[in-house]
């Protein structure tokens, strides 16, 4: 194959917007809650796709996940990724983040040893349910490649790979030797819209195959909640801050501004309870 | 991955655009015929852009799916049928208890999944996410879709977009949307319980209601509320006329949003009492038609080409009963039989599928629209929306609530029109007109 193979990871996540907090068990409600691609991954994708455009290869979107994600790579497949795969096994449910990370570079591993050389994975820079941050990291050190995240743009030439990476006050320049790991900055592009052809390639060609544990052929002790280190300890509810359901008509931003603060700080309960929502119990 | 590397098809027999109602039956019932059928839906699953207020007529979708009653998710089969009218704290209720029940409650959302699932079990090939862009027309042939860049061919499009008809008028059969001639419908879900619903409405198990209410809760806007109960939940909301809201609005008469008005039927005493606080689970909005024939477009065929469902202008709305999801059905059905026969004699040629109209023109859905027809001028007049339920409960008031003596009832229709300063010679000429329309 001409051009670069790159990996992308993409999470099959519960659309939080819609989501509740079980107050009792502090876990969240999944049932019955719409499942979406976790949103940051979809500039992931992006950024792999223009990847391909511009320099050739293929790009394969990877999940770990229940069966039903297959939607999601559908979804990827119709933005126009090459293959898609589900990693999925009743084995690996309950995976923390070392989990997690275990079977995705395992997962990376057999498509170099079957479908050919990987070049770059791509990730999204967190989850919307989780927000840990930590999968790209862990990939790369499961993996022994470099990691760079919060990348805004991605270049490659040679075995290498050229990015621009944004923090909050710098832009950074970075090069790395391929096989390398990045994470893609939240928003940092507009990924395209499924169109009608690609997706429609994901419903007749249907290039996606799966994978479980009989072909990654893990130790047990490693994957799913018996490979999963990370305890939940205790879970703490930020108190929630009630509407006061004033409407004001702003002059101008400026004015606008004026008035939140008076009305914010003046008040003093509502003070009380921001500084906690901000800070925590016992901060105001 | 049994089906992997399946090529990719270059053209469909089919092309349907829209998984709604209409959509579905056409696409189900061809594939069950052989044909090679794609069906375009821009949701994300069928069903998903879909909301309306709660009841199905079931026998024409039995006519398509006989094992409808069996295996589709119908919540309950409506045995109480209610009417009121508002005004204020009071209220006039006529109530019928149904003697055979010829309609369910269900989700459109549930039931358009359950439709498409039919269509893909017999063969039509689902893709969702897909925002069909244009009907393409060469030589005065439509040959197929574009979406984007990208361009599918096949031989006949059947167009099942809905009310919000951006294809047809592209192709120039339809016109802009007249606010005259749409209405716009806002809903909440209540979760009450099975139990409780059963309870306070006394229904038994699978027992439905389905209750319409016009008066002061559309603020004298043409429209009305209306209240289903699904199995453990129940549906709340508003239609309202849109050209008289924003004429009403424009003239200052009109200060409640819909949603507001959804709201406050909610609190409103006498119907808070059924689900009391209940959580709000869903809300939502959606354009339907306002009813009649004024939206049926120039042509409902072309070469290769049908319309069907709201897109076709399809729907009735007598006031008391909203029918659009079995017209669609039908409609859907109808053209898959033309397209079918079409292929019989030659193909799907202007002449061909000119068999769709006199199919429809000869089925009960048009022979209901005509029936009705005069309907729409009433539903969209004012003055039916104000003085009939200021009279009603005026007139009940007199009746109901004296502390000693209680006026016949003539004396009390009169008192009442004058209190509410209502001409009883307009009314009943109004009345009359009404009469010789319907
Ligand atoms: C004890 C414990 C039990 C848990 N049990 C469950 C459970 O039963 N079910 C459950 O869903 N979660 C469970 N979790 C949460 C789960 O471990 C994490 O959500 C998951 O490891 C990813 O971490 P994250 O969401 O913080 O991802 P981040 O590290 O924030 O994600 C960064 C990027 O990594 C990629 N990525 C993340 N997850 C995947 C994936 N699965 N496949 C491919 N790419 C991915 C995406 O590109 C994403 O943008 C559990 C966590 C703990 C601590
Ligand atoms: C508030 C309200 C209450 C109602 N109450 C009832 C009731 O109680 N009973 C009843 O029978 N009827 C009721 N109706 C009417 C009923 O909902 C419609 O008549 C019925 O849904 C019409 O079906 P359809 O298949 O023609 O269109 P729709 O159901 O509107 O389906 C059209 C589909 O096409 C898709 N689509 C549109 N454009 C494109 C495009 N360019 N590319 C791809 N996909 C596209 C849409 O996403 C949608 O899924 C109500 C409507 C409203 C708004």
């Amino acid at each position: 194959m001409a051009g670069y193979r790159v990996v992308v990871g993409i999470k099959w996540v519960p659309n939080t917007q819609a989501v509740r907090f079980d107050p009792k068990t502090g876990t969240l409600i999944r049932q019955g809650v719409p499942a979406i691609i976790n949103p940051q991954d979809l500039h992931a994708i992006e950024m792999a796709l223009r990847l391909r455009d511009a320099y050739g290869g293929e790009v394969i979107v990877i999940t770990m996940a229940p069966p039903p994600a297959v939607q999601g790579l559908e979804h990827a497949i119709g933005m126009g990724a090459d293959r898609a795969i589900l990693v999925t096994d009743r084995s690996f449910a309950g995976a923390d983040t070392l989990a997690t990370s275990y079977v995705l570079a395992r997962a990376i591993n057999k498509v170099e040893r079957e479908i050919g050389r990987v070049d770059l994975a791509v990730f999204g820079q967190e989850t919307i349910d989780s927000s840990t941050a930590h999968i790209g990291a862990q990939v790369a050190s499961w993996l022994g490649w470099p990691y760079i995240y919060y990348v805004k743009q991605a270049s490659l030439s040679n075995g290498s790979l050229r990015v621009v990476r944004q923090l909050e006050d710098v832009i950074e320049e970075y090069e790395a030797k391929l096989p390398a790991v990045i994470s893609v900055l939240a928003k940092a592009l507009r990924p395209r819209h499924v169109s009608l052809l690609n997706k429609l390639r994901a419903r007749t060609e249907r290039p996606i195959i799966t994978w479980t544990n009989k072909d990654l052929g893990l130790d047990t002790r490693c994957v799913g909640l018996k490979g999963s280190p990370t305890i939940v300890a205790k879970v703490t509810y930020l108190p929630e801050v009630p509407r006061l359901k004033k409407v004001h008509k702003a002059e101008n931003p400026r004015e606008a501004a004026r008035w939140l603060l008076k009305n914010l700080l003046s008040d003093e309960k509502t003070r009380d309870l921001i500084a906690r929502a901000l800070w925590g119990e016992g901060s105001a | 991955m049994g089906d992997v590397g399946r090529k990719v098809p270059e053209r469909f027999d089919v092309i349907v655009v829209g998984a709604g109602p209409a959509g579905c039956a056409a696409s189900y019932m061809l594939a069950k015929s052989g044909f090679k059928v794609l069906l375009l839906e821009r949701g994300r699953g069928p069903g998903s852009k879909e909301l309306y207020g709660g009841r199905i007529y079931a026998q024409p979708l039995r006519d398509v799916w006989p094992d409808l009653d069996k295996k589709a998710p119908i919540h309950r089969w409506v045995t109480k049928e209610r009417f009121s009218f508002t005004w204020g704290s009071r209220v006039v209720t006529l109530e019928y208890r149904v003697g055979r029940s010829v309609s369910f409650t269900t989700y459109l959302p549930e039931m358009a999944k359950w439709m498409a699932d039919r269509a893909t079990e017999a063969g039509a090939l689902l893709v969702d996410e897909v925002v069909v862009d244009d009907i393409v027309v060469r030589d005065g042939r439509v040959v197929g879709v574009r979406s984007g860049t990208d361009f599918l061919r096949a031989d006949v499009v059947i167009d099942a977009e809905g009310v919000n008809r951006i294809l047809l008028e592209k192709l120039g059969l339809a016109e802009r949307l007249d606010p005259g001639k749409v209405a716009i419908g806002a809903k909440e879900v209540l979760r009450v319980g099975e139990g409780a619903i059963n309870d306070r409405l006394g229904l038994s198990k699978k027992e439905g209601l389905a209750w319409l209410v016009a008066g002061d809760v559309t603020e004298g806007v043409p429209g009305g509320g209306f209240i289903y109960t699904m199995k453990d939940t129940i549906s709340v909301g508003i239609v309202l006329h849109v050209g008289r809201a924003v004429e009403a609005a424009e003239k200052g008469f009109l200060r409640t949003s819909i949603h507001g008005m959804v709201e406050k039927l909610r609190l409103h005493n006498y119907f808070k009492q059924i689900w009391g606080d209940a959580d709000v689970v869903e809300y939502g909005g959606h354009l339907t038609i306002e009813g009649g024939l004024g939206l049926v477009p120039k042509k409902l065929y072309m070469d290769g080409f049908l319309v069907v469902g709201d897109a076709a202008g399809l729907l009735l709305n007598t006031g008391y009963t909203i029918r659009g999801v079995d017209f669609a059905v039908t409609s859907g059905k109808l053209a898959a039989e033309t397209v079918v026969e079409a292929f019989n004699v030659g193909g799907p040629t202007e002449e061909n599928l000119s068999v769709y109209e006199s199919k429809l023109k000869s089925s009960f859905v048009w022979r209901e629209l005509v029936k009705h027809r005069g309907i729409s001028e009433i539903m969209s007049d004012p003055y039916y929306f104000t003085v009939l339920p200021a009279l009603l409960t005026s007139l009940l008031k007199k009746l109901f609530e004296a502390d000693y003596e209680e006026p016949t009832i003539m004396d009390a229709v009169f008192e009442a029109a004058s209190e509410e300063d209502i001409s009883i010679a307009k009314l009943l000429l109004k009345l009359a007109s009404v009469v010789g329309r319907v």
